[in-house]
Protein backbone atom coordinates (compact mmCIF):
# COMPACT_ATOMS: atom_id res chain seq x y z
CA UNK A 1 0.00 0.00 0.00
CA UNK A 2 1.44 3.89 -0.65
CA UNK A 3 1.92 5.51 1.98
CA UNK A 4 -0.62 8.21 0.54
CA UNK A 5 -3.00 5.96 0.74
CA UNK A 6 -1.81 4.30 3.91
CA UNK A 7 -2.08 7.69 5.80
CA UNK A 8 -6.00 8.44 3.55
CA UNK A 9 -7.13 5.40 5.99
CA UNK A 10 -5.63 6.70 9.06
CA UNK A 11 -7.80 10.01 8.23
CA UNK A 12 -10.98 8.03 7.16
CA UNK A 13 -10.35 6.08 10.61
CA UNK A 14 -9.85 9.35 12.74
CA UNK A 15 -12.96 11.17 10.73
CA UNK A 16 -15.23 7.77 11.94
CA UNK A 17 -14.13 7.24 15.31
CA UNK A 18 -16.74 9.49 16.67
CA UNK A 19 -18.73 10.57 14.42
CA UNK A 20 -22.17 8.12 14.31
CA UNK A 21 -21.98 8.96 18.13
CA UNK A 22 -20.96 12.43 18.26
CA UNK A 23 -23.65 13.68 19.93
CA UNK A 24 -23.22 11.56 22.89
CA UNK A 25 -19.75 11.54 23.12
CA UNK A 26 -20.23 15.30 23.29
CA UNK A 27 -22.22 15.48 25.89
CA UNK A 28 -20.25 12.82 28.05
CA UNK A 29 -17.53 15.28 27.26
CA UNK A 30 -19.63 18.70 28.53
CA UNK A 31 -21.13 16.92 31.42
CA UNK A 32 -17.56 15.75 32.41
CA UNK A 33 -16.17 18.94 32.02
CA UNK A 34 -19.24 20.50 34.60
CA UNK A 35 -19.01 17.59 36.94
CA UNK A 36 -15.23 18.87 37.25
CA UNK A 37 -16.70 22.21 39.21
CA UNK A 38 -19.66 21.10 40.41
CA UNK A 39 -19.20 21.47 43.96
CA UNK A 40 -17.88 25.05 42.94
CA UNK A 41 -21.01 25.87 41.04
CA UNK A 42 -23.16 25.33 43.90
CA UNK A 43 -20.78 26.99 46.03
CA UNK A 44 -21.55 30.10 43.87
CA UNK A 45 -25.27 29.17 43.62
CA UNK A 46 -25.84 28.50 47.05
CA UNK A 47 -24.43 30.26 50.36
CA UNK A 48 -25.34 27.30 52.61
CA UNK A 49 -22.44 25.62 51.03
CA UNK A 50 -19.89 28.18 52.07
CA UNK A 51 -17.84 28.21 55.18
CA UNK A 52 -18.07 31.67 56.28
CA UNK A 53 -16.56 32.60 59.77
CA UNK A 54 -18.65 34.48 61.83
CA UNK A 55 -15.56 36.89 62.85
CA UNK A 56 -12.30 37.41 61.94
CA UNK A 57 -10.74 35.93 65.15
CA UNK A 58 -13.30 32.75 64.85
CA UNK A 59 -11.46 29.45 64.58
CA UNK A 60 -12.47 26.26 63.33
CA UNK A 61 -13.84 24.06 65.59
CA UNK A 62 -13.00 20.70 66.51
CA UNK A 63 -14.79 17.39 66.28
CA UNK A 64 -16.10 17.84 69.81
CA UNK A 65 -17.39 20.74 69.73
CA UNK A 66 -18.86 20.30 66.07
CA UNK A 67 -20.66 17.43 67.69
CA UNK A 68 -22.22 19.44 70.53
CA UNK A 69 -22.90 22.57 68.50
CA UNK A 70 -24.53 20.15 65.78
CA UNK A 71 -27.12 18.67 68.17
CA UNK A 72 -27.80 21.96 69.71
CA UNK A 73 -28.67 22.96 66.32
CA UNK A 74 -30.77 19.92 65.24
CA UNK A 75 -31.87 18.01 68.39
CA UNK A 76 -32.07 14.34 67.72
CA UNK A 77 -30.06 14.00 64.71
CA UNK A 78 -27.54 11.11 64.86
CA UNK A 79 -24.32 11.94 63.19
CA UNK A 80 -22.55 9.44 61.17
CA UNK A 81 -19.78 11.30 59.75
CA UNK A 82 -17.75 14.44 59.01
CA UNK A 83 -16.37 15.45 56.01
CA UNK A 84 -13.61 18.70 55.72
CA UNK A 85 -13.04 19.03 52.20
CA UNK A 86 -9.58 20.22 50.93
CA UNK A 87 -10.61 23.70 49.81
CA UNK A 88 -10.99 25.76 53.68
CA UNK A 89 -13.97 28.29 51.81
CA UNK A 90 -16.40 25.10 51.58
CA UNK A 91 -18.68 24.29 54.40
CA UNK A 92 -18.09 20.74 55.76
CA UNK A 93 -20.31 17.70 54.92
CA UNK A 94 -22.06 15.67 57.22
CA UNK A 95 -24.48 12.38 57.02
CA UNK A 96 -26.98 12.66 59.75
CA UNK A 97 -29.92 10.93 60.12
CA UNK A 98 -33.12 12.83 61.08
CA UNK A 99 -35.31 11.75 63.74
CA UNK A 100 -37.86 11.29 61.19
CA UNK A 101 -35.88 8.75 59.50
CA UNK A 102 -34.55 11.14 56.56
CA UNK A 103 -30.78 10.29 55.57
CA UNK A 104 -28.71 13.20 54.49
CA UNK A 105 -25.61 14.54 53.77
CA UNK A 106 -25.94 18.17 55.62
CA UNK A 107 -24.00 21.24 55.00
CA UNK A 108 -21.91 22.35 58.26
CA UNK A 109 -20.26 25.66 59.24
CA UNK A 110 -16.64 24.51 60.56
CA UNK A 111 -16.48 27.77 62.65
CA UNK A 112 -20.60 27.36 64.46
CA UNK A 113 -21.49 23.28 63.63
CA UNK A 114 -24.61 25.16 62.39
CA UNK A 115 -26.12 22.84 60.41
CA UNK A 116 -26.50 25.17 57.35
CA UNK A 117 -28.95 23.49 55.05
CA UNK A 118 -28.89 20.38 53.14
CA UNK A 119 -29.00 19.57 49.19
CA UNK A 120 -31.82 19.77 47.17
CA UNK A 121 -33.88 17.27 45.86
CA UNK A 122 -32.45 18.21 42.49
CA UNK A 123 -28.28 17.73 43.39
CA UNK A 124 -26.50 19.45 40.94
CA UNK A 125 -23.51 18.00 41.74
CA UNK A 126 -24.44 14.19 41.97
CA UNK A 127 -26.83 14.58 39.25
CA UNK A 128 -23.65 15.75 36.83
CA UNK A 129 -21.85 12.92 38.11
CA UNK A 130 -24.30 10.58 37.81
CA UNK A 131 -24.87 11.82 34.43
CA UNK A 132 -21.24 11.48 33.12
CA UNK A 133 -20.52 8.08 35.15
CA UNK A 134 -23.35 5.99 33.91
CA UNK A 135 -25.33 8.01 31.55
CA UNK A 136 -28.25 7.38 34.17
CA UNK A 137 -29.27 3.69 33.68
CA UNK A 138 -29.69 2.34 37.45
CA UNK A 139 -26.93 -0.49 39.05
CA UNK A 140 -29.10 -3.02 39.53
CA UNK A 141 -26.46 -6.27 39.36
CA UNK A 142 -23.26 -5.03 39.31
CA UNK A 143 -21.73 -2.10 37.00
CA UNK A 144 -25.07 -0.92 34.99
CA UNK A 145 -24.85 -1.06 31.25
CA UNK A 146 -24.67 3.22 31.25
CA UNK A 147 -20.97 2.26 33.28
CA UNK A 148 -20.21 0.63 30.06
CA UNK A 149 -21.30 2.86 27.64
CA UNK A 150 -19.72 5.88 28.73
CA UNK A 151 -16.47 4.11 30.32
CA UNK A 152 -16.05 2.67 26.03
CA UNK A 153 -15.33 5.47 25.05
CA UNK A 154 -11.88 5.81 26.44
CA UNK A 155 -11.21 2.91 23.77
CA UNK A 156 -12.23 5.38 20.41
CA UNK A 157 -11.24 8.53 22.47
CA UNK A 158 -7.47 6.72 22.79
CA UNK A 159 -7.49 5.96 19.10
CA UNK A 160 -8.57 9.43 18.01
CA UNK A 161 -5.67 10.84 19.57
CA UNK A 162 -3.24 8.01 18.07
CA UNK A 163 -4.75 8.33 14.50
CA UNK A 164 -4.99 12.28 14.94
CA UNK A 165 -1.11 12.60 15.64
CA UNK A 166 -0.16 10.25 12.82
CA UNK A 167 -2.23 12.29 9.92
CA UNK A 168 -0.89 15.30 11.37
CA UNK A 169 2.29 15.14 9.74
CA UNK A 170 5.20 17.07 11.85
CA UNK A 171 2.78 18.10 14.57
CA UNK A 172 5.91 18.96 17.06
CA UNK A 173 5.76 22.15 14.67
CA UNK A 174 2.61 22.89 15.86
CA UNK A 175 3.93 23.99 19.20
CA UNK A 176 6.37 26.46 17.58
CA UNK A 177 4.34 27.59 15.36
CA UNK A 178 0.14 27.87 17.01
CA UNK A 179 -1.62 28.89 13.46
CA UNK A 180 -5.54 29.85 13.81
CA UNK A 181 -6.17 31.71 11.22
CA UNK A 182 -9.61 33.63 11.40
CA UNK A 183 -10.47 35.28 8.31
CA UNK A 184 -10.15 32.35 5.73
CA UNK A 185 -13.71 30.66 6.25
CA UNK A 186 -14.89 28.36 8.26
CA UNK A 187 -13.45 25.18 7.72
CA UNK A 188 -10.33 26.45 7.75
CA UNK A 189 -10.97 28.38 11.35
CA UNK A 190 -12.03 25.36 12.97
CA UNK A 191 -9.34 22.74 11.40
CA UNK A 192 -6.34 25.17 13.08
CA UNK A 193 -8.62 24.82 15.97
CA UNK A 194 -8.77 21.73 16.38
CA UNK A 195 -5.33 20.63 15.29
CA UNK A 196 -4.15 23.32 18.11
CA UNK A 197 -5.73 22.46 20.89
CA UNK A 198 -5.17 19.06 20.17
CA UNK A 199 -1.52 19.26 20.32
CA UNK A 200 -1.79 21.19 23.33
CA UNK A 201 -4.35 18.78 25.20
CA UNK A 202 -2.28 15.31 23.95
CA UNK A 203 -1.27 15.37 27.72
CA UNK A 204 -5.10 15.28 28.63
CA UNK A 205 -6.81 13.58 26.37
CA UNK A 206 -4.56 11.05 26.92
CA UNK A 207 -4.76 11.08 30.69
CA UNK A 208 -9.07 11.10 30.24
CA UNK A 209 -8.67 8.08 28.15
CA UNK A 210 -6.54 5.99 29.96
CA UNK A 211 -8.40 6.70 33.33
CA UNK A 212 -11.82 6.18 31.29
CA UNK A 213 -10.62 3.03 30.15
CA UNK A 214 -9.35 2.04 33.19
CA UNK A 215 -12.97 2.25 34.70
CA UNK A 216 -13.93 0.19 31.95
CA UNK A 217 -11.50 -2.11 33.31
CA UNK A 218 -12.66 -1.61 37.13
CA UNK A 219 -16.18 -2.24 36.19
CA UNK A 220 -14.86 -6.01 33.74
CA UNK A 221 -12.93 -6.57 36.93
CA UNK A 222 -15.78 -6.33 39.43
CA UNK A 223 -18.49 -7.93 37.33
CA UNK A 224 -16.35 -10.87 37.33
CA UNK A 225 -15.72 -11.02 40.68
CA UNK A 226 -11.53 -10.73 40.43
CA UNK A 227 -10.16 -8.92 42.89
CA UNK A 228 -6.80 -7.31 42.51
CA UNK A 229 -6.72 -5.57 45.90
CA UNK A 230 -4.47 -6.34 48.71
CA UNK A 231 -6.69 -4.90 51.51
CA UNK A 232 -7.56 -7.36 54.22
CA UNK A 233 -10.95 -7.42 55.13
CA UNK A 234 -11.39 -5.91 58.66
CA UNK A 235 -12.98 -8.05 61.30
CA UNK A 236 -15.50 -6.19 63.62
CA UNK A 237 -14.84 -5.42 66.75
CA UNK A 238 -14.64 -8.14 68.93
CA UNK A 239 -17.07 -9.29 70.87
CA UNK A 240 -14.87 -9.63 73.85
CA UNK A 241 -14.16 -5.69 74.08
CA UNK A 242 -17.51 -4.53 73.91
CA UNK A 243 -18.51 -3.90 77.52
CA UNK A 244 -21.94 -5.22 78.98
CA UNK A 245 -23.62 -2.74 81.24
CA UNK A 246 -25.96 -3.45 84.31
CA UNK A 247 -28.13 -0.67 83.65
CA UNK A 248 -28.69 -1.28 79.94
CA UNK A 249 -27.26 2.20 79.04
CA UNK A 250 -24.71 2.13 75.73
CA UNK A 251 -21.22 1.88 77.12
CA UNK A 252 -18.76 4.74 76.63
CA UNK A 253 -16.97 5.48 73.21
CA UNK A 254 -13.88 7.47 73.08
CA UNK A 255 -14.65 10.77 71.95
CA UNK A 256 -13.59 12.06 67.77
CA UNK A 257 -10.46 13.84 68.50
CA UNK A 258 -9.41 11.17 71.39
CA UNK A 259 -9.48 9.07 67.94
CA UNK A 260 -8.01 11.79 65.86
CA UNK A 261 -5.49 11.84 69.02
CA UNK A 262 -4.63 7.94 68.82
CA UNK A 263 -4.61 7.83 65.07
CA UNK A 264 -1.63 10.82 65.02
CA UNK A 265 -0.01 9.24 68.17
CA UNK A 266 0.07 5.58 65.96
CA UNK A 267 0.86 6.94 62.77
CA UNK A 268 3.14 10.30 62.94
CA UNK A 269 1.99 12.90 60.07
CA UNK A 270 -1.33 11.75 59.41
CA UNK A 271 -3.34 14.30 58.18
CA UNK A 272 -6.69 13.88 59.33
CA UNK A 273 -10.07 15.32 56.94
CA UNK A 274 -13.15 12.65 57.66
CA UNK A 275 -14.11 10.73 61.25
CA UNK A 276 -16.48 7.90 60.65
CA UNK A 277 -18.70 7.33 63.61
CA UNK A 278 -19.12 3.48 64.05
CA UNK A 279 -22.21 2.44 62.14
CA UNK A 280 -23.23 0.14 65.00
CA UNK A 281 -22.17 -1.39 68.34
CA UNK A 282 -19.51 -3.60 66.79
CA UNK A 283 -18.05 -1.42 64.03
CA UNK A 284 -15.04 0.30 63.87
CA UNK A 285 -14.83 4.47 64.43
CA UNK A 286 -13.13 5.23 61.03
CA UNK A 287 -10.24 8.16 60.43
CA UNK A 288 -9.21 9.24 56.96
CA UNK A 289 -7.17 11.53 55.33
CA UNK A 290 -5.13 11.94 52.42
CA UNK A 291 -1.50 10.53 52.19
CA UNK A 292 1.76 12.88 51.04
CA UNK A 293 0.91 11.47 47.43
CA UNK A 294 -2.37 13.58 46.98
CA UNK A 295 -3.74 10.65 44.92
CA UNK A 296 -4.07 7.83 47.54
CA UNK A 297 -6.39 8.23 50.76
CA UNK A 298 -5.30 6.67 54.22
CA UNK A 299 -7.61 5.48 56.48
CA UNK A 300 -7.65 3.98 59.97
CA UNK A 301 -9.92 1.87 62.53
CA UNK A 302 -10.06 2.43 65.96
CA UNK A 303 -11.74 0.17 68.74
CA UNK A 304 -14.07 2.74 69.86
CA UNK A 305 -14.01 1.24 73.14
CA UNK A 306 -10.74 0.46 74.46
CA UNK A 307 -9.19 3.23 72.13
CA UNK A 308 -6.71 0.81 70.21
CA UNK A 309 -6.03 0.92 66.31
CA UNK A 310 -6.90 -2.23 65.04
CA UNK A 311 -6.49 -1.70 61.51
CA UNK A 312 -4.94 0.77 58.90
CA UNK A 313 -4.49 1.21 55.15
CA UNK A 314 -1.94 3.51 54.34
CA UNK A 315 0.49 4.29 51.30
CA UNK A 316 2.51 1.93 52.03
CA UNK A 317 0.49 -1.01 52.39
CA UNK A 318 -0.33 -0.70 48.82
CA UNK A 319 1.23 -2.83 45.88
CA UNK A 320 2.60 -1.09 42.95
CA UNK A 321 -0.43 -1.48 41.12
CA UNK A 322 -2.62 -0.38 43.48
CA UNK A 323 -1.20 2.88 43.67
CA UNK A 324 -1.79 3.32 39.94
CA UNK A 325 -4.80 2.11 39.99
CA UNK A 326 -6.38 4.13 43.09
CA UNK A 327 -4.84 7.52 41.07
CA UNK A 328 -6.73 6.60 38.56
CA UNK A 329 -9.90 8.63 39.46
CA UNK A 330 -8.88 11.53 40.94
CA UNK A 331 -6.37 12.02 37.91
CA UNK A 332 -9.88 11.54 35.74
CA UNK A 333 -11.49 14.19 37.73
CA UNK A 334 -8.54 16.19 38.61
CA UNK A 335 -9.37 16.50 42.07
CA UNK A 336 -5.89 16.21 43.70
CA UNK A 337 -4.13 19.70 43.89
CA UNK A 338 -7.66 21.81 45.01
CA UNK A 339 -9.26 24.90 42.75
CA UNK A 340 -6.00 25.13 40.69
CA UNK A 341 -5.70 21.24 39.15
CA UNK A 342 -10.25 21.15 38.66
CA UNK A 343 -9.75 24.53 36.82
CA UNK A 344 -7.40 23.35 34.65
CA UNK A 345 -9.39 20.63 34.15
CA UNK A 346 -12.36 22.41 33.49
CA UNK A 347 -10.50 24.36 31.00
CA UNK A 348 -9.19 21.38 29.00
CA UNK A 349 -12.51 19.34 29.17
CA UNK A 350 -14.21 22.59 27.72
CA UNK A 351 -11.18 22.53 24.83
CA UNK A 352 -12.34 18.51 24.65
CA UNK A 353 -15.45 19.15 24.41
CA UNK A 354 -14.78 22.19 21.61
CA UNK A 355 -12.76 19.60 19.59
CA UNK A 356 -15.44 16.83 18.85
CA UNK A 357 -17.72 19.94 17.76
CA UNK A 358 -15.14 20.94 16.21
CA UNK A 359 -14.30 17.18 14.67
CA UNK A 360 -18.12 17.18 13.65
CA UNK A 361 -18.17 20.46 11.64
CA UNK A 362 -15.18 19.64 9.65
CA UNK A 363 -16.16 16.33 9.18
CA UNK A 364 -19.53 17.93 7.22
CA UNK A 365 -17.50 20.40 5.67
CA UNK A 366 -15.01 18.25 4.07
CA UNK A 367 -15.52 14.34 4.74
CA UNK A 368 -18.97 14.45 3.67
CA UNK A 369 -17.58 16.48 0.68
CA UNK A 370 -14.93 13.59 0.20
CA UNK A 371 -17.01 10.91 0.80
CA UNK A 372 -19.43 11.98 -1.71
CA UNK A 373 -17.11 12.63 -3.97
CA UNK A 374 -15.59 8.93 -3.98
CA UNK A 375 -18.54 7.66 -4.12
CA UNK A 376 -19.21 9.15 -6.86
CA UNK A 377 -15.89 8.44 -8.28
CA UNK A 378 -16.91 4.74 -7.87
CA UNK A 379 -19.80 4.95 -9.27
CA UNK A 380 -18.33 6.68 -12.32
CA UNK A 381 -15.53 4.65 -12.72
CA UNK A 382 -18.13 1.06 -12.84
CA UNK A 383 -20.46 3.53 -15.42
CA UNK A 384 -17.24 3.72 -17.43
CA UNK A 385 -16.11 -0.33 -16.64
CA UNK A 386 -19.62 -1.33 -17.46
CA UNK A 387 -19.51 1.18 -20.88
CA UNK A 388 -16.06 -0.62 -21.33
CA UNK A 389 -17.32 -4.22 -20.85
CA UNK A 390 -20.62 -2.86 -23.49
CA UNK A 391 -18.31 -1.17 -26.31
CA UNK A 392 -16.33 -4.17 -26.06
CA UNK A 393 -19.51 -6.55 -26.39
CA UNK A 394 -20.73 -4.35 -29.28
CA UNK A 395 -17.27 -4.68 -31.36
CA UNK A 396 -17.11 -8.51 -30.71
CA UNK A 397 -20.72 -9.05 -32.09
CA UNK B 1 -13.64 -4.24 -11.24
CA UNK B 2 -15.02 -6.55 -8.91
CA UNK B 3 -18.95 -7.31 -8.66
CA UNK B 4 -19.66 -5.83 -5.37
CA UNK B 5 -19.03 -2.63 -6.23
CA UNK B 6 -21.48 -2.60 -8.57
CA UNK B 7 -24.18 -4.60 -7.22
CA UNK B 8 -26.60 -2.72 -4.17
CA UNK B 9 -24.94 -2.97 -0.75
CA UNK B 10 -26.72 -5.73 1.41
CA UNK B 11 -30.15 -4.25 3.21
CA UNK B 12 -27.87 -4.05 7.06
CA UNK B 13 -25.85 -2.24 5.04
CA UNK B 14 -27.74 0.01 3.99
CA UNK B 15 -29.47 0.56 7.44
CA UNK B 16 -26.69 1.32 8.90
CA UNK B 17 -25.97 3.65 6.12
CA UNK B 18 -29.38 5.21 6.50
CA UNK B 19 -29.93 5.14 10.30
CA UNK B 20 -26.10 5.24 11.89
CA UNK B 21 -26.78 9.18 13.07
CA UNK B 22 -29.88 8.33 14.73
CA UNK B 23 -27.74 6.04 17.65
CA UNK B 24 -27.50 9.63 18.74
CA UNK B 25 -31.31 9.74 18.87
CA UNK B 26 -30.71 6.83 20.83
CA UNK B 27 -28.19 7.56 23.01
CA UNK B 28 -30.17 10.79 24.40
CA UNK B 29 -33.21 9.12 24.85
CA UNK B 30 -31.31 6.52 27.55
CA UNK B 31 -31.06 9.03 30.21
CA UNK B 32 -34.38 10.78 29.66
CA UNK B 33 -35.76 7.75 29.95
CA UNK B 34 -34.44 6.99 32.63
CA UNK B 35 -34.66 10.34 34.65
CA UNK B 36 -37.72 9.55 37.16
CA UNK B 37 -36.05 6.21 38.34
CA UNK B 38 -33.28 7.82 39.06
CA UNK B 39 -35.16 10.91 41.22
CA UNK B 40 -37.25 8.14 42.84
CA UNK B 41 -34.08 6.70 43.66
CA UNK B 42 -32.28 9.56 45.46
CA UNK B 43 -35.57 10.23 47.18
CA UNK B 44 -35.99 6.60 48.65
CA UNK B 45 -31.79 6.89 49.49
CA UNK B 46 -32.68 10.26 51.19
CA UNK B 47 -35.72 8.72 53.14
CA UNK B 48 -38.03 11.24 51.82
CA UNK B 49 -40.39 8.68 50.22
CA UNK B 50 -40.20 6.51 53.73
CA UNK B 51 -38.30 3.17 54.71
CA UNK B 52 -39.39 1.19 51.70
CA UNK B 53 -41.53 -0.64 50.35
CA UNK B 54 -44.28 -3.49 51.97
CA UNK B 55 -43.40 -1.92 55.32
CA UNK B 56 -44.41 -4.30 58.67
CA UNK B 57 -45.24 -1.38 61.28
CA UNK B 58 -45.22 -1.65 64.93
CA UNK B 59 -43.56 -5.11 65.48
CA UNK B 60 -43.07 -5.40 69.26
CA UNK B 61 -39.51 -6.68 69.43
CA UNK B 62 -39.01 -7.13 73.65
CA UNK B 63 -39.99 -3.73 75.11
CA UNK B 64 -39.15 -1.93 71.70
CA UNK B 65 -41.54 -1.67 68.90
CA UNK B 66 -40.18 -1.45 65.51
CA UNK B 67 -40.69 -1.27 61.65
CA UNK B 68 -39.16 -3.14 59.18
CA UNK B 69 -39.85 -2.97 55.25
CA UNK B 70 -38.14 -4.24 52.17
CA UNK B 71 -35.95 -1.36 50.43
CA UNK B 72 -37.56 -2.33 47.23
CA UNK B 73 -40.57 -4.63 46.18
CA UNK B 74 -38.45 -6.82 44.08
CA UNK B 75 -36.92 -10.36 44.42
CA UNK B 76 -33.29 -11.04 45.34
CA UNK B 77 -30.67 -9.87 43.77
CA UNK B 78 -27.42 -11.67 42.93
CA UNK B 79 -24.31 -10.49 44.20
CA UNK B 80 -21.72 -13.12 42.48
CA UNK B 81 -20.07 -15.84 44.74
CA UNK B 82 -21.93 -14.68 47.78
CA UNK B 83 -25.48 -15.95 46.78
CA UNK B 84 -28.45 -13.77 46.61
CA UNK B 85 -29.11 -10.76 48.92
CA UNK B 86 -32.26 -8.26 49.65
CA UNK B 87 -31.86 -5.29 51.29
CA UNK B 88 -34.15 -4.16 54.47
CA UNK B 89 -34.75 -1.28 56.55
CA UNK B 90 -36.01 -0.93 59.83
CA UNK B 91 -36.76 2.23 62.32
CA UNK B 92 -37.10 1.82 65.21
CA UNK B 93 -36.79 5.44 67.36
CA UNK B 94 -37.15 4.10 71.29
CA UNK B 95 -33.83 1.64 70.46
CA UNK B 96 -32.08 4.83 71.51
CA UNK B 97 -32.14 3.26 74.59
CA UNK B 98 -30.87 -0.11 75.85
CA UNK B 99 -30.11 -1.70 72.32
CA UNK B 100 -26.68 -2.86 71.55
CA UNK B 101 -27.67 -4.35 67.97
CA UNK B 102 -30.48 -5.12 65.97
CA UNK B 103 -30.14 -8.41 63.96
CA UNK B 104 -32.06 -9.93 60.96
CA UNK B 105 -32.10 -13.37 59.83
CA UNK B 106 -34.37 -15.94 58.04
CA UNK B 107 -35.40 -18.95 60.11
CA UNK B 108 -35.00 -18.67 63.95
CA UNK B 109 -31.67 -18.12 65.17
CA UNK B 110 -30.30 -20.37 68.25
CA UNK B 111 -28.16 -17.99 70.00
CA UNK B 112 -26.69 -14.41 69.46
CA UNK B 113 -23.56 -15.60 67.88
CA UNK B 114 -25.90 -16.60 65.05
CA UNK B 115 -28.53 -13.75 65.05
CA UNK B 116 -28.06 -13.12 61.67
CA UNK B 117 -27.01 -9.80 59.76
CA UNK B 118 -26.31 -6.82 61.64
CA UNK B 119 -28.26 -3.47 61.16
CA UNK B 120 -26.12 -0.81 60.26
CA UNK B 121 -27.14 2.88 60.93
CA UNK B 122 -29.25 5.13 63.18
CA UNK B 123 -32.31 3.76 64.80
CA UNK B 124 -34.28 5.92 63.02
CA UNK B 125 -33.49 4.33 59.52
CA UNK B 126 -31.39 1.18 59.60
CA UNK B 127 -30.51 -1.29 57.13
CA UNK B 128 -29.27 -4.86 56.25
CA UNK B 129 -28.71 -6.80 53.45
CA UNK B 130 -30.07 -10.35 54.08
CA UNK B 131 -28.96 -13.72 52.61
CA UNK B 132 -31.70 -15.67 51.06
CA UNK B 133 -30.72 -19.07 50.25
CA UNK B 134 -32.60 -19.88 47.31
CA UNK B 135 -33.74 -23.48 49.13
CA UNK B 136 -35.73 -21.23 51.39
CA UNK B 137 -39.43 -22.24 52.17
CA UNK B 138 -41.17 -19.81 50.61
CA UNK B 139 -43.42 -19.99 53.82
CA UNK B 140 -40.52 -19.55 56.10
CA UNK B 141 -40.54 -16.53 58.72
CA UNK B 142 -38.04 -13.78 58.93
CA UNK B 143 -36.73 -13.06 62.57
CA UNK B 144 -35.76 -9.79 64.53
CA UNK B 145 -33.07 -9.73 66.89
CA UNK B 146 -32.18 -7.37 69.59
CA UNK B 147 -29.06 -7.79 71.94
CA UNK B 148 -29.44 -5.48 74.92
CA UNK B 149 -26.47 -3.71 76.45
CA UNK B 150 -27.65 -6.05 79.43
CA UNK B 151 -26.53 -8.93 77.22
CA UNK B 152 -30.12 -10.39 76.99
CA UNK B 153 -31.46 -11.14 73.57
CA UNK B 154 -35.56 -10.64 72.11
CA UNK B 155 -36.91 -11.81 69.65
CA UNK B 156 -39.97 -11.34 67.15
CA UNK B 157 -40.69 -12.88 64.04
CA UNK B 158 -42.69 -11.62 60.60
CA UNK B 159 -43.49 -13.78 57.62
CA UNK B 160 -41.29 -13.73 54.86
CA UNK B 161 -44.61 -13.57 52.72
CA UNK B 162 -45.52 -10.29 54.16
CA UNK B 163 -42.24 -8.70 54.53
CA UNK B 164 -41.19 -8.87 50.95
CA UNK B 165 -43.88 -11.00 48.74
CA UNK B 166 -41.81 -10.07 45.62
CA UNK B 167 -39.08 -12.67 47.78
CA UNK B 168 -41.79 -14.56 48.37
CA UNK B 169 -42.87 -15.38 44.85
CA UNK B 170 -39.19 -15.95 44.03
CA UNK B 171 -38.76 -18.59 46.52
CA UNK B 172 -41.79 -20.04 44.69
CA UNK B 173 -40.04 -20.29 41.61
CA UNK B 174 -36.75 -21.56 42.82
CA UNK B 175 -38.30 -24.18 44.42
CA UNK B 176 -40.28 -25.19 41.68
CA UNK B 177 -36.77 -25.83 39.18
CA UNK B 178 -35.75 -27.93 41.66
Amino acid sequence: MSKKSRSKIWFLVHSWLALPIWFFVLIVCVTGTLAVISREIVWLANPETRANPPSDEARRLNYDELLVAMQRDQPGIAVASLMTLSESHFAMLSDVTYPDGRTLRVYVNPYTGHIQGVPPQFNFEEFTRALHGWWLVPHTNGYSWGWYLVSLLGLPMLASLVTGLVIYKRFWKGFFKPTLRFNQGARIFWGDFHRLSGIWSIWFIAVISITGTWFLVKALLADNHIAISSQPIIPVVARETVPLTADGTPAPMISPDEAVRITQREIPGFTVDYVGFPSNAYAHLSIGGMSWYPLVYQKAEINPYTGAMEASRLLGDRKAVEIFTESMRPLHTGEFAGLTSKLIWFFFGLLLSMMVLSGLLIWSKRTALATANALKRSQKQARTAKAAVSTEVTSSS
Amino acid sequence: MSQTDTLPPSGLKQLWLKWRFHLNILLILVPLGFMPKYFADASLFRGDSGLGANIVENIQVGRWTLDLAELRDEAPRAEGPAGYFKAFNAACTSCDEGVKATYLRVGKPRSLRAAGTIFFGAPARMGTSLPIPPRTRPDADIWITIEGWDGKMYQASVPLAKASPATAAWLEKQGGNK
